[in-house]
């Protein structure tokens, strides 16, 4: 009778945990990419750099103009963050949120895991994503091509401005990513990247 | 020791003109060119810096950039070009870690000579020679001027730049000779260079650059009959300065370079017996250089020592074992061992072995540079005075963040050093066919290189000078003579080479190196099988040579091919290193053909055609200008 009674309890339990389940079953990891996100800056190469950055949201998966939805955003080949805080730069938005980013290297299929503990912000004293070429994201070949090219290896991993998970692979720097980029024929400060947004809180896996 | 020994009538056989036209047609060496223009040369793999360059046995400075450009040398009085392999002589110095090629000028017949010759290029090239020579029982003296000038070329029409402008240069060279009596004679060398070349950076910029080069060696002897000892006392300068001048005609930019080098040094040959010797020397170097971008005129002391015990066991061996030693004001001395043997197996057969162990002390650039550029904006700052610019940078408000910490540059850079290795084998089939092989392995410790140490707030870099590479070069050299008769040969050599950075290596070998298919596809990982190895180098080399004379119709040609296989010159792909999926500079051949013939006893007409296919690639080779013609007249006076 005991035994009948627990096993029946059993059955409920697991029936309701079930249920549960059920209800708040884990939203599917997005795969996605995106082409040409237009960063334009003004100023450079000596000269204050100034303009408004392009912002993107993971969670849309959008660009967006919001002063606080947003992620990550760009201008030029800088990357920042919605999390620390601004390092001064003119129309460089506040930071809002509690995103960062780390660099992991090796390839994007082989980044399966976050590593929580690495995550940076931007600051005061510089981006978190550092810049220049050989820095950061991208490799600058100087003459005789002046090519900007994403160092390949180099995974942008991301913290979202509220505790979520995104992992970025850039492709192209330059308008409708061309096989053969030609510094002077072809538009710059164009992103396409490929990218995975793991939606579940507090999930550091991407698989 | 893997030396050779170019004649001057090989030379005058190719009707070269300048050093680099001598270089470029030995195995295993080429030219190649920096930034600035200048013609360096490449030796086993290593590049031109590690090259000691001796005119009559003394250095030659002006190193701006690393490279020495061989186009400032005329070979118009040359007796003979000495090229010794590996880091294996200890007596011209220690930073030749990758070899020594010494220029050995015309020393006077008896009596009055000398030859006139005048030389008309395609480019609107003019090479005239004068060359003037006495000597009798005492007193021995050559005169040699030479004058060299060009329109230059351009092989890319798309830019409003050339890629070699107008120059035009002077050599002048007096050598004195006297004889005291039997045990004493003196000597004074002096050589004067000087080149002018058009300076154009855009249609809007324009200006000149002008380099000056002064030689002057006083050299006692003393001989007697076991003991020959030479004093020299041996100066020489090196001046650069450039200005470009805007469309006012105001000043936009100067620079000028300004470095000497004193070196008295005393040498002593003792002759054991008719075989053996011991050579001992020593002297100082005293060099100093005052350039722009220098915040200090840097000096440097550095006494040294060496010696050399040549011996002869028997008919069959000889062995050479030499040291040096050097001494730094700011670097721990060093000593060099070296040691060369050959077994003569017997009269067809030999065995050579030469090792030895080089460095070379940080050059000045490397530890006192302070240049930022105006346009855009980077930095490169000489590894002892990091400190004192990055915290006046920072005071500036001109440094973002700072990648490597200051206190890493609180231990000295240290000098580059290499272990150099060279087996050797020559055979003798016949009256008609020889080869000669070498393996040779450099293996070179610390070498020093660039990185980003600090970011700047717009947002540029700034660069450094730091010990990081390991890096090695190995291969094969085998030369094959075919001699027909005295007047007919035909000569083929070979070189393979590997040279790789073996911390990159090892980054391939852990599969941390990645690249793409192209440029905007999804990264992939690189095998160690991908890894190409250094920069501008090429795996495969070839050269031919044809020589053909006539001794009754009085005149002789000769063909000349050179090959060079594939190789890189940047890293395209961005991951920092030279894979099989970069960009490549196509492997390609030069062709060369000369006639010379005697009209009468002391009158020559030469004439000939270089880079027969009209090889060209203007993106990637600045040094090949295309199809080159000439005709060379020559009188001798005797």
């Amino acid at each position: 009778m005991t035994k009948g009674r627990i096993f029946l309890l059993s059955i409920l339990v697991l029936f309701f945990y079930n249920c549960e389940e059920d209800n708040t079953s884990p939203l599917d990891v997005v795969y996605s990419s995106i082409e040409d996100l237009h960063a334009p800056q003004q100023g450079g190469q000596g000269q204050p750099i100034a303009g408004e950055f392009a912002k993107f949201d993971f969670e849309t998966g959008l660009s967006t103009q919001s002063p606080t939805e947003w992620d990550i955003a760009f201008r030029g080949t800088a990357i920042i963050v919605n999390g620390g805080s601004s390092l001064g730069t003119t129309d460089e938005p506040e930071r809002t949120g509690d995103a960062g980013v780390y660099i992991y290297d090796g390839l994007m299929s082989e980044m399966s895991v976050v590593d929580t503990s690495l995550f940076n912000q931007d600051s005061s004293e510089g981006y978190a994503i550092n810049t220049g070429s050989g820095n950061g994201w991208y490799t600058y070949a100087g003459p005789p091509t002046y090519l900007i090219s994403p160092t390949p290896g180099k995974i942008l991993v991301f913290r979202t401005r509220d505790g979520k998970f995104a992992k970025v692979e850039i492709l192209s720097y330059y308008l409708g990513s061309p096989e053969n980029p030609d510094a002077f024929a072809d538009q710059s400060r164009y992103y396409t990247f490929n990218y995975v947004y793991q939606p579940n809180e507090g999930v550091t896996e991407f698989n | 020791m893997n030396s050779s020994i170019i004649k001057k009538k090989d030379i005058e056989k190719t009707n070269a003109s300048r050093l680099s036209d001598v270089i470029n047609e030995e195995l295993g060496l080429i030219t190649v060119s920096d930034f600035g223009g200048g013609e360096g040369i490449q030796m086993q793999g290593l590049d031109s810096q590690y090259t000691l360059i001796l005119i009559d046995n003394q250095p030659i400075i002006g190193r701006s950039a690393g490279t020495l450009d061989l186009d400032r040398i005329s070979v118009g009085n040359i007796k003979q070009v000495e090229i010794v392999r590996g880091a294996s002589s200890s007596l011209y110095g220690n930073e030749a870690l990758a070899g020594v090629i010494n220029i050995i000028t015309d020393e006077p017949k008896k009596g009055f000579n000398g030859s006139l010759s005048s030389s008309y290029e395609t480019h609107n090239t003019l090479d005239n020679n004068i060359s003037l020579s006495f000597s009798n029982k005492n007193f021995k003296s050559t005169f040699f001027i030479n004058r060299y000038s060009s329109d230059g070329y351009d092989l890319n029409q798309n830019d409003e730049l050339n890629t070699v402008n107008k120059f035009r240069n002077s050599t002048l060279q007096l050598k004195l000779g006297y004889q005291i009596n039997k045990n004493f004679d003196i000597k004074l060398n002096s050589r004067y260079f000087s080149q002018s070349i058009d300076n154009i950076a855009s249609d809007l910029l324009s200006g000149e650059s002008f380099t000056a080069e002064d030689n002057i060696n006083l050299s006692v002897t003393h001989k007697s009959k076991k003991i020959n000892t030479d004093l020299d006392i041996y100066f020489t300068s090196f001046y650069g300065d450039e200005y470009l001048d805007d469309d006012n005609g105001e000043r936009f930019s100067e620079s000028f370079y300004d470095q000497i080098l004193f070196k008295p040094e005393i040498k002593s040959i003792y002759s054991l017996n008719k075989m053996d010797n011991i050579v001992l020397g020593f002297g100082f170097k005293h060099e100093s250089l005052n350039r722009t971008y220098f915040d200090i005129n840097p000096k440097q002391n550095s006494p040294f020592a060496y010696f050399q015990y040549d011996y002869h066991p028997n008919e069959k061996i000889n062995l050479i074992f030499g040291g040096r030693f050097d001494k730094f004001e700011e670097y721990k001395s060093q000593i060099s061992p070296k040691f060369s043997g050959r077994y003569r197996i017997d009269d067809s057969n030999s065995l050579k072995l030469s090792l030895g162990y080089g460095f070379k002390a940080p050059d000045f650039r490397q530890l006192y540079f302070n240049f930022s550029n105006t346009s855009v904006g980077y930095s490169v700052i000489g590894y002892n005075v990091i400190n004192s610019v990055i915290n006046q940078l920072i005071e500036e408000g001109q440094i973002a963040n700072i990648i490597i910490p200051l206190s890493d540059f609180n231990t000295p850079l240290k000098p580059e050093s290499s272990l150099s290795i060279n087996i050797g084998y020559d055979r003798i089939f016949n009256d008609y066919i020889s080869i000669k092989s070498n393996l040779f392995v450099n293996s070179t410790k610390n070498l020093i290189d660039y990185r980003v140490i600090a970011n700047k707030t717009n947002g540029q870099n700034v660069f450094s000078y730091y010990n990081i590479n390991n890096v090695s070069t190995y291969g094969l050299e085998v030369e094959t003579k075919f001699k027909a008769d005295n007047n007919f040969d035909i000569s083929f050599g070979y070189q393979l080479l590997y040279a790789f950075d073996i911390d990159a290596r090892r980054l391939f070998e852990k599969g941390e190196v990645y690249a793409r298919e192209n440029p905007s596809s999804p990264a992939f990982r690189l095998k160690k099988s991908d890894y190409f190895g250094l920069y501008n180098r090429s795996r495969h080399m070839g050269v031919l040579k044809i020589n053909y004379t006539n001794p009754e119709k009085n005149f002789s040609s000769n063909f000349r091919l050179k090959y060079r296989s594939k190789y890189g010159l940047y890293d395209s792909n961005s991951n920092n290193y030279l894979d099989i999926y970069d960009d490549f500079v196509k492997g390609y051949i030069t062709a060369n053909f000369s006639f010379n013939k005697n009209l009468k006893k002391n009158f020559i007409v030469s004439s000939g055609i270089e880079n027969i296919f009209n090889y060209k690639d203007p993106n990637n080779i600045q040094n090949l200008s295309g199809r080159i013609l000439y005709l060379k007249l020559k009188y001798r006076i005797n």
